[in-house]
């Protein structure tokens, strides 16, 4: 009955408003007008059934409600709001780079000025428990290195202030005085330094060859900070678990092993896994005032010879065996120009990898899982899947997305290539550089600072 | 070779290393994640051994209600609601009285003479011959009737819409009503998350109520004081699990507890102390849904435990093995 009334009274009114209208031009706007009303009737017609519909969906509502009510806990607990942990307060930052600063500064005045191996020793218990186990290994200065690349190639990433200097003040230090920051001041050292029981000497070649393992990580992890794709560095750390005390099953076997190996092979994460060890030793080359094993004239009592666990000691050369050979010159030339080969094979190795390492990008890999495998979509348990499909992204907008990091990877691959052919290069060509030594010498580029060799020596200022 | 021992050591290491790392980066992929552990999975509980189950399923019949509601025994006679019916039965299954209403009951309690029927918001009270004695109105918006017990003098009733209890006496007066509550710390009140609130009075006179919401049953006086109780929180077979749990119950002859739980369905016992004495039917004998309904429940006389199986629609009796 409403219904109709309403209907009604929308008709006159409606009809009214046009009375005007009606009188300037009555026939011609005679059929115009019905259907107007027509309109309108049929307008008021839904407005008045929405009406009605919604008020019964209300009623159901409330039926609804009254039926049983939602039930009040009252046991007394009260629910913790969540917390987000807040980011290290500033001032607490810029005092973890002023802890840096000075240990750094002590390894350097304990390594060279006072030449004490138990002073070094003492600090790196230090720089384990603060740097380790305190700030639970991070910040660190070896995944430092995925932060600076991403802010290079990432417009919209940037680095603290902090984390650019815990990168750049161990290589500044490196580049005066040695690889003083693997004595003293790096955590994940010090932990495999106090495991060293029994160290055994390696065969050269092995120690050539597992020596370029930190450059293919190196170069890995430039690449995956580069395209967005991974932190391997902090992936792997071996020991950031321990550190923690709070890590996943495969991860303290990973930390463990690498422990347990370091009882026989010292420090083998720093020597054959490192990538920040690898800018150490750039630097280190260049250092001026880097340790010496002696502090006087060499009396060549090579005691120093089997103190270092890291094979780092260079041996006096014996020149006139070299010149007798008549080897030297004709390797170093033949070894100086297959570099540009070795460089070639490297982008060529890379250029065909890229594939196969674009996959570890997520984006990469999802989007030629769902190409591959479109049944996956349904695959409510495949998080991944799942939580593409809810951010609303197209298929279309997936694959472009992945196109263009694997047009970044078939780049940086090839350069990646390129530097490990350069290393390889590189590495066999100071296999047959002579170098004139008289005595038994640090190498400058391995040499951790650890100054066990200094406790050796009897020679005294 | 020298130091042999050392270098097969290391070999083995540098192979764990390596093996650690190129399986954890296999392992990180959208097609090869490990099992989300956070799944909700009952499997495991739905298993019962063996030795624990001391009834046995002897026989059932269809109870002819679409939608079942409620149980109770009164010696050998079976009364069931459901519908807009109360249907009595023997032992045997043969329909003894059949009764329609306007309204559909919630519950169905049979003391002395009377057979007390709920209906949401009131209580009927009817004579055996099924004749209408009287009818309690209970106020309240949120009122629910989930369940009613009785003894000498007086009716129980648990609204669990309010989540009280209400005192009556055989006429139908309002004596008082409890929620459980107390200045003392182990006495929360009764946390109804779901209209699930049975109540029941043992052999002895003494008034059992089911606190769902924290798994206990507990016994309380006549008017409202908590005289003892107990809990078993947990998925395991001897316990309670999910939000209200246990969501029927009654009582054998020696006063031991036959519970019924939703969700991961099951009936046991528990000796009048809430020690766990077995199981009565485990899952597996009810759908495998994963929001299955607890089947109420009923003793007779000689011990049998009548379950109202709500998913299947049947009464299922099960006898001690």
């Amino acid at each position: 009955m409403n219904q109709k009334t309403n209907i009604e009274s929308s008709y006159k009114l409606q009809a009214n408003s046009h009375k005007p209208l009606v009188n300037s031009n009555l026939l011609s706007k005679m059929n115009t007008e019905n259907w107007d009303c027509k309109l309108a009737v049929m307008k008021y017609a839904k407005f008045v059934l929405f009406t009605f519909a919604f008020f019964l969906s209300t009623f159901a509502l409330s039926a609804q409600q009254q039926r049983f009510p939602k039930p009040e806990f009252d046991s007394g607990y009260t629910q913790p709001s969540p917390v987000t942990p807040e980011p290290r307060a500033l001032a607490l930052e810029y005092f973890d780079v002023l802890v840096l600063l000075l240990v750094l500064s002590a390894a350097t005045y304990l390594a060279l000025k006072s030449r004490s191996r138990q002073g070094i020793l003492w600090l790196s218990i230090f720089t384990l428990a603060y740097f380790g186990f305190y700030r639970n290994g991070c910040i660190c200065s070896i995944g430092s290195i995925q932060n600076m690349v991403l802010s290079f190639f990432d417009p919209g990433y940037s680095v603290s202030i902090t984390t650019l200097l815990f990168f750049l003040l161990p290589l500044l230090f490196a580049l005066f005085f040695g690889r003083v920051f693997c004595a003293g001041a790096c955590p994940l050292g010090a932990i495999q330094d106090l495991v060293i029981m029994k160290p055994i000497s390696l065969p050269k070649w092995l120690n050539k060859t597992l020596g370029l393992i930190p450059y293919i990580y190196l170069a890995l992890a430039v690449l995956f900070a580069a395209t967005g794709t991974d932190f391997i560095i902090c992936r792997y750390d071996p020991f950031v678990g321990i550190f923690r005390m709070d890590a996943k099953f495969h991860m303290i076997v990973l930390g463990v092993a690498f422990l347990l190996m370091g009882m026989f092979v010292a420090r083998p994460y720093c020597r054959f896994l490192c990538p920040y060890g690898v800018l150490l030793s750039w630097m280190s080359r260049f250092s001026k005032w880097h340790l010496a094993i002696t502090p006087s004239k060499c009396i060549q009592c090579k005691l120093c010879t089997t103190s270092c666990p890291f094979d780092a000691i260079d041996f006096p050369t014996n020149e006139k065996e070299v010149v007798k050979s008549g080897l030297g010159p004709k390797r170093f030339v033949t070894y100086a120009l297959i570099i540009p080969l070795w460089v070639a094979l490297g982008v060529f190795v890379g250029n065909r990898s890229h594939t196969f390492l674009s996959k570890a990008n997520p984006t990469v890999y999802l989007a030629e899982l769902m190409i591959s495998k479109p049944e996956i979509k349904d695959d409510l348990d495949n998080i991944d899947v799942q939580t593409f499909r809810a951010s609303g992204e197209s298929m279309d907008e997936l694959v472009l997305e992945a196109e263009a990091i694997r047009d970044k990877f078939y780049t940086g691959s090839m350069i990646a290539g390129g530097f490990l052919g350069l290393v390889i290069g590189m590495t066999l060509l100071n296999t047959v550089v002579f170098r004139k030594r008289q005595d038994y010498e640090p190498h400058k580029g391995n040499c951790l600072s650890c100054a066990r060799c200094v406790d050796y020596c009897p020679v005294e200022k | 070779m020298k130091n042999k021992g050392i270098v097969i050591f290391l070999i083995v290491l540098a192979v764990v290393i390596i093996a650690v790392m190129v399986g954890d980066w296999y392992s990180k992929r959208p097609d090869r994640m490990e099992a989300n552990k956070f799944e909700y999975n009952i499997e495991e509980f739905r298993k019962v051994p063996e030795e624990l189950i001391l009834f046995k399923e002897v026989k059932n019949f269809r109870v002819g209600f679409e939608n079942p509601a409620g149980i109770t025994s009164s010696g050998d006679t079976i009364y069931l609601v459901g519908d807009q019916k109360l249907k009595a039965i023997d032992i045997d299954g043969q329909l003894l009285l059949e009764i329609d209403f306007q309204d559909k009951p919630t519950t169905v309690e049979v003391e002395g003479e009377n057979i007390y029927l709920a209906f949401g918001k009131s209580v009927k009270v009817l004579n055996r011959a099924g004749e209408i004695q009287d009818e309690w109105n209970i106020e309240g918006e949120n009122t629910y009737v989930t369940a009613i017990s009785g003894k000498e003098d007086f009716v129980f009733v648990a609204d669990a819409g309010n989540r009280k209890i209400l005192r009556y006496t055989k006429n139908g007066n309002l004596l008082d009503s409890f929620e459980g509550k107390a200045d003392a710390d182990d006495l929360h009140g009764f946390i109804i998350p779901s209209p699930y609130f049975d109540i029941d009075v043992n052999e002895y006179g003494d008034l059992w109520a089911v606190n769902p919401g924290i798994h206990s049953l507990e016994q309380y006086t006549d008017n409202g004081n908590l005289r003892e109780h107990w809990q078993a929180s947990g998925a395991q077979t001897e316990n309670f699990s999910g939000c209200c749990n246990p969501a029927h119950f009654c009582f054998l002859e020696d006063g031991s507890f036959v519970t019924s739980e939703k969700g991961l369905v099951r009936i046991k016992i528990y000796k009048s102390s809430g020690e766990f004495l077995g199981v009565v039917a485990p899952p597996t004998k009810f759908d495998d849904k994963i929001e299955g309904q607890a089947p109420d429940v009923a003793v007779d006389n000689k011990g049998n435990i009548y379950a109202l199986d709500f998913d299947r629609k049947v009464l299922r009796v099960f006898e001690k093995n």
